[in-house]
């Protein structure tokens, strides 16, 4: 088998994921792409020929592939068979299913699942996911989100989709420069850096509500929001001391704790380790902009990336692993590093540009910004393998995607 | 010491800091909030120690009808990934100070911008250090700090819409907006 230096990687981070998932025994996998993958029958599963019905059927479908776990195979060889049905009745959707091992009659899913029929689309998010839980083990992303940033004829708003780049939901209308979007761990705001009132200040979106309040507005650039993973921090670039630095700002009490010092150099993009301990960052102190780790309560920080001209937008992920993005060869590339291995993994080739990766809560697809020809768009890879898949579809430009928690 | 002296604007702040005695010259003039002006102009140690300092106060009211149009200024230019003051940039910044010295009740915002090249947000925080750059080299010439605030917008607002080297040569920029 042939390996260029840009797969090899791939294919070891692909056998260490596989190691951590840990198979369950009773499972057959059937070789697809670069990673095993389930076979699953939706043979059993009966539709009703209402719109709502179809449109659940094709939804679920789609997450199940775009999860990455599963190859559709309609047979009764397939390893996993997934029947029910979906009807509607008295104005519900209602989703029985039943979902079990061909080999082993080993039960995952049995359960009734309803909503509104207007809702089919997240009905099937929530099957999906429920299934690639049961069989899988690991969190399902069907229902998640993603905030990203659209720009049209230079005006530049805030948007949600979904994780399949559907149900597309404009929540801003400044026509202002805006940056890095982030959600809250528990996924009912978003922090973001906004330039609407006139300098980059930092604002609060609640998701329920459709708030938006000011929460951060020193002289300066306020930026770079993101929130610990205990909700009650937040960690930020601030060059209100008189150089762009990094530091911590306690939600509640609004008290500040300086991270770095550094007089000839400018920090950007923090992002928190899972456990609350680090924060990964950039900073420029060698004369081109590097990532580095800090203690989240200061200290010394510690330059970890080495390879590519320019390496920026760090995105601590979940399962430990950061995911960045690095110019090499005159085009910046999506790269994974996990800090304990130190091992590191190029995850796009083409000769385009692929920044602000942002890792699903799967730990195993990153959202990106992908430019070609000055046009952005955001597409999804998946880190074992899969091919990448194009999130958004509309004019304008597309980028700065974060990925909401489950 | 050493570390301090290393870049060319930066020895030139640390020459201002003796010449006006770090003794603080602290104005009255509370127009934009300014907290201590005295200490603008230490720089942090190279353990971390040393002085803190603070920002002009920013206002939010600086309207179009305060804008100062009947004189305009040459853009700075920067390298690229770079904050420097190039020697070949230092009269741009250096009419300007002129100017600011003559006109007192003048208020000046120092814009940083960046090419496209890069994250935007490394390129917020590096239009942010370019245009303190171009403040800290203000004030060694003369200028209060309470009267230089900055504003970054990184590569969000490019003066070149196009995408190759002259293009952002234009875009990698400070930019001055007078105010009376």
């Amino acid at each position: 088998m042939k390996c260029t230096s840009i797969y090899y990687p791939l294919v070891l981070a692909a056998m260490l994921l596989a190691g951590r998932v840990a198979l369950a025994e009773d499972i057959r996998i059937v070789k697809s792409g670069s990673g095993g993958k389930i076979s699953l029958s939706l043979q059993g599963m009966r539709v009703g020929g209402g719109h709502a019905e179809k449109q659940f059927y094709s939804v679920l479908e789609q997450d199940l592939v775009r999860s990455g776990w599963f190859a559709i195979v309609n047979k009764p060889t397939s390893t996993v068979q997934a029947g029910g049905s979906c009807t509607q009745e008295g104005g519900r959707l209602a989703a029985a299913c039943d979902v079990r091992n061909a080999q082993t009659g080993k039960r995952y899913v049995s359960r009734v699942y309803t909503e509104t029929p207007t809702r089919s689309r997240e009905l099937a998010h929530t099957v999906a996911d429920a299934i690639v839980e049961a069989v899988k083990k690991v969190s399902g992303i069907a229902s998640t989100r993603i905030v990203l940033i659209g720009s049209k004829a230079g005006k530049k708003d805030l948007f949600v989709c979904g994780a399949d780049g559907a149900d597309m939901v404009q929540l801003t209308r400044d026509g202002a420069p805006c940056l890095s979007p982030t959600w809250s761990p528990r996924g009912d705001s978003l922090f973001y850096t906004s330039f609407h009132r006139g300098f980059p200040d930092i604002y609060q979106v609640r998701l329920a509500t459709g708030k938006r309040a000011r929460v951060v507005s020193y002289p300066g650039i306020n930026a770079g929001a993101d929130v610990s993973p205990d909700g009650k921090s937040l960690a930020l670039a601030l060059s209100k001391d008189g150089n762009p630095e990094l530091y911590v700002r306690d939600l509640r009490s609004g008290r500040l704790t300086r991270l770095t010092k550094t007089r000839f150099a400018a920090e950007a993009s923090p992002s928190w380790s899972p456990d609350g301990r680090q924060i990964a960052f950039v900073s420029d102190s060698t004369g081109s902009p590097h990532i580095y780790v800090v203690s989240s309560s200061g200290g010394k920080a510690k330059r970890i990336t080495f390879r590519g001209n320019e390496n920026v937008s760090p995105d601590w992920g979940a399962d430990g692993r950061i995911a960045y993005s690095s110019r090499r060869s005159g085009r910046y590339h999506i790269c994974v590093l996990d800090p304990k291995t130190r091992i590191e993994t190029q995850m796009t080739a083409e000769h385009v540009d692929h920044e602000n990766p942002s890792w699903a809560p799967d730990g195993r697809h990153i959202a990106y910004t992908r430019t070609q020809g000055h046009s952005s768009d955001v597409y999804v890879l998946d880190t074992l393998g899969d091919a990448q898949v194009r999130l958004t579809q509309f004019q304008g430009d597309w980028y700065a995607p974060s990925w909401s928690p489950l | 010491m050493n570390k301090l002296i290393v870049s060319g604007v930066w020895s030139v702040v640390v020459c201002g800091l003796f010449v006006m005695g770090g003794t603080g010259c602290k104005s009255d003039d509370d127009e934009l909030g300014l907290l201590g002006d005295d200490d603008v102009l230490i720089p942090m140690g190279v353990d971390g120690s040393g002085g803190e300092y603070e920002l002009a106060s920013r206002s939010d009211t600086l309207g179009d009808a305060n804008r100062v149009t009947d004189v305009s200024f040459e853009n700075v230019s920067f390298a690229f990934d770079s904050y420097q003051i190039a020697g070949s940039e230092r009269g741009k910044i250096e009419r300007v100070a002129d100017y600011l010295v003559g006109n007192p009740q003048v208020t000046v915002v120092v814009d940083g911008h960046g090419d496209e090249r890069g994250s935007r947000e490394y390129n917020l925080s590096l239009g942010e250090h370019r245009a303190l750059a171009i403040r800290a080299y203000l004030i060694s010439l003369g200028v209060a700090g309470n009267r230089v605030q900055t504003r970054s917008f990184g590569e969000e607002q490019p003066l070149d819409p196009g995408h190759g080297e002259s293009a952002w040569r234009m875009n990698r920029r400070g930019e001055f907006a007078l105010y009376q």
